[in-house]
């Protein structure tokens, strides 16, 4: 038992869980591709043409995943982007959190995310009962691993191709979000953000690295 | 409001609005201010060092904030509720950005700020296409002085053909390219064309009493401290320091209103909130709601002496519609991956940008198409958006530390290029009056008609082509925007949000709807002084020259008001 992992805590407050609890009764939980109708378009409002942007609002509209969802979605985040010796975990810094609040939301692209991501939350909960008999959480550490595994290739069995591009998908929304948070920053090495009395340009350092590769390139 | 007395009524706040504000009030005029759009402050209203996960989705654009959450422009976008547009059928596709509050576009604008050169205001007399503006380089350029020494404009002399250097002591010293720019400035010197340094409306050093840039935030969510060129904190303020400006926001003008002498009297405008109607009177009239809503105006201003809109009897409101051509290639450079961290941050936009270059060979006739596009580029290790993750999509997804490694590794590797090009105004662009489509107060809508010609879509072919040429150069790939099909690779017309030409100017009152200094040829208290009134569109970005034009009618207007001669 010492593979299974601890619970993902949503960050959202109680309140605001409530509220959504309130606002979408059952969530989706079908369990095929197939059956991606039941993904229904998200009956939410959008933020409108005329937010707050100083202290930006929660954003309004009710959330999707159950409890369980989010579990699984944390666990394939951290498939994706465990925690490295110097940086937190995705779901560490919320992302299931994020992915709910982009399936939610009620804007086109993200509605064509919708089934694409929920279908696949269940396929990969539908997988792991059919190869291991349990959950994802439940399964072992290896064999999560294993099952995750074959999503992150480019699959020559046809019927593999809608769960790898869910994953796919998954991934790059995992990626933009984990990012785009001060801990994702650091990671990536982006430095600015920060108020200066000038802006001296790239240092020596970084000027010996492009002179160098334009030497190699004849420029 | 309705009881005081105005010499002036000005329609729109962005830089035509804010600049005819700025200059009537600093000449002595009681100026009354119709904003469509609500008050805005961007002192209190801009999220300076907000970051993504602040923001819903992270910030990424939607049809609310088509680009993204932290965009300056609040209440507008490329649809706005209650207020349609309509494109004729048979037209190529037309979108048009309108933003509602005060200030306008010059809130969130890229801030590139190019003079127009020589040849641009003398096109068919250079090479046969086109039209001649009524005025030249020459006339414009003390008002370019002026703009770039009151809104602040970097840059740097560099003797380049058209592309005009600025009086000594009219620039601030421009920022150092960044990393990238240095790296794609050496492919271009090696193809034979030169970089320039760029010139944006951002403080490098104080200027009159404004801070400089911190050198930190994105200036397309505007400045709260004013480092950056918004009509909001540039000109509007000077101009309320007179005591000769009043502002009304959420006032829609709809109307120029004549007296019986055929002059105009004032305007009637749309309370967007309250609905009801209003005329407010002056001595003056100044059009400067942007190109589509001033031409909308004038249109829907009929009358017995005018049955088919103000100004219009030679029928040219609406007509001559521009914008800018656009083509984008993204390009990723193993020689910029694993670069050691370094700040991209600084003023906004580029820091070099890519004038045309072939003025000569087009002269010769070597070229297929007749006019230049300008490049910019985007790239560098900014701070990452949402969108990031797409960069490390692939056949093989990685994860772990293996994705970490390539995440940094590739982070900032990739360059964005963008031509800014001339388009010829011709015979199938233009608005009209929507023959039957109103918007929630019952007033006539734009109609969109719109069709690039071979003079574009050659022209963005060869966009794509140099584009793909220098990534070559430099050892990259071509990652996206690979079309070599001009048609293809043009932006949609309007998409630029350089609409500029519904009421020209002109030398005579049968080709052109206003004079040189923007003043109605039909009714002479009547002045345009927004990007309506251009003749061509060169590729230069046109906001630094609506100024100057602004400027140079405006003070004709306040001469005139004077000599009690409106």
């Amino acid at each position: 038992m010492t593979d299974t992992p601890k619970p993902y805590v949503s960050n959202i407050d109680r309140r605001t869980t409530l509220a959504w609890l309130g606002a979408t009764g059952a969530a989706a939980t079908t369990s095929a591709f197939a059956r991606k109708a039941r993904a229904a378009t998200p009956s939410g409002k959008g933020y409108g043409t005329d937010p707050v942007l100083t202290k930006p609002a929660p954003a309004p509209w009710p959330r999707t995943l159950t409890k369980a969802q989010l579990q699984t979605a944390a666990l394939i985040c951290d498939f994706i982007l465990p925690a490295s010796a110097t940086a937190p975990s995705a779901s560490a810094v919320g992302i299931p959190d994020f992915i709910d609040e982009w399936v939610s939301a009620p804007y086109p692209e993200q509605v064509a995310d919708r089934p694409v991501i929920l279908s696949g939350l269940a396929w990969v909960e539908d997988e792991a009962a059919r190869r291991y008999g349990v959950d994802l959480t439940h399964a072992s550490a290896a064999n999560r691993t294993d099952l995750l595994n074959s999503l992150t290739t480019w699959p020559q069995i046809p019927a593999m191709r809608a769960p790898f591009t869910f994953f796919r998908r998954f991934r790059t929304l995992t990626i933009g979000a984990y990012y785009t948070t001060r801990p994702g920053f650091k990671d990536i090495g982006y430095i600015g953000n920060v108020a200066r009395v000038s802006d001296p340009g790239p240092s020596p350092e970084v000027k010996a690295h492009l002179d160098r590769e334009l030497k190699k390139l004849g420029l | 409001m309705a009881n005081d007395q105005y010499d002036v009524v000005i329609v729109g706040s962005g830089a035509g609005g804010g600049m005819s504000a700025y200059a009537l009030t600093k000449a002595g005029l009681k100026v009354l201010m119709l904003e469509a759009g609500r008050n805005y402050d961007p002192l209190t209203e801009t999220p300076m060092f907000n970051t993504p996960d602040q923001a819903p989705l992270r910030g990424t654009g939607t049809p609310d904030k088509p680009f993204g959450f932290y965009d300056a422009t609040v209440d507008g976008g490329w649809e706005v509720p209650n207020e349609p547009y309509t494109v004729a059928e048979g037209s190529e596709p037309f979108i048009w950005w309108r933003p509602r509050m005060l200030g306008g576009r010059t809130n969130h604008w890229g801030r590139i700020s190019l003079r127009f050169g020589p040849y641009d205001f003398k096109p068919k007399s250079r090479d046969g296409l086109g039209h001649d503006w009524p005025i030249t380089y020459d006339d414009l350029a003390p008002w370019y002085d002026k703009v770039e020494r009151l809104i602040g404009v970097t840059g740097r002399a560099q003797g380049l053909e058209n592309t005009p250097d600025s009086p000594e002591g009219c620039l601030l010293p421009p920022p150092p390219p960044r990393a990238f720019e240095y790296f794609v400035t050496h492919g271009f010197e090696a193809m034979g064309i030169p970089v320039a340094a760029m010139h944006g409306a951002v403080l490098t050093q104080p200027l009159n009493g404004r801070a400089a840039c911190v050198f930190a935030t994105p200036c397309g969510r505007g400045c709260s401290i004013r480092a950056n060129f918004q009509s909001t904190t540039v000109l509007l303020p000077p101009a309320m320091d007179t005591g000769n400006l009043t502002i009304r926001a959420n006032a829609l003008v709809y109307q120029v209103d004549l007296d019986k002498a055929g002059k105009a009297k004032g305007v009637s405008f749309v309370d967007r909130v309250t609905g009801e109607h209003h005329s407010v009177t002056a001595r003056a009239v100044v059009l400067a709601a942007g190109s589509g809503e001033t031409a909308r105006i004038l249109l829907n201003s009929k009358s017995a002496l005018f049955p088919d809109g103000l100004g219009n009897t030679h029928g040219m409101v609406g007509r001559y519609l521009m914008d800018t051509v656009g083509a984008n290639v993204v390009g990723q450079f193993p020689a910029l991956e694993g670069l050691p961290p370094t700040n991209d941050d600084g003023m906004g936009m580029e820091h070099i940008y890519v004038p045309w270059w072939n003025y000569q060979r087009q002269n010769r006739k070597e070229m297929s198409f007749p006019r230049g596009y300008h490049i910019e580029m985007g790239g560098g290790r900014g701070m990452p958006s949402v969108g990031m993750g797409r960069m490390l999509d692939g056949a093989s997804l990685s994860t772990g530390d293996a994705l970490r490694d390539q995440a940094r590794r590739i982070y900032g590797s990739f360059i964005s290029f963008d031509g800014r090009g001339e388009m010829i105004p011709n015979d199938d662009c233009y608005c009209e009056l929507d023959p039957s489509v109103k918007d929630k107060w019952g007033i006539p809508v734009l109609r969109f008609h719109w069709k690039w010609s071979e003079h574009e879509t050659r022209q963005a072919a060869h966009m794509v082509e140099t584009f793909m040429a220098v990534i070559d150069k430099l050892g990259g790939k071509t990652v996206l925007g690979a079309e070599k099909d001009g048609r293809k690779a043009i932006s949609k017309g309007g998409e630029m949000i350089h609409e500029v030409g519904t009421v020209r100017m002109g030398a005579s009152a049968e080709d052109s709807v206003v004079n040189e200094f923007g003043q109605s040829w039909a009714v002479k208290n009547l002045f345009v002084t927004d990007g309506a009134v251009m003749v061509s569109s060169p590729d230069k970005n046109p906001t630094l020259s609506i100024l100057a034009l602004s400027w140079r009618s405006s003070d004709h207007l306040a001469q005139l008001a004077r000599k009690g001669d409106l």
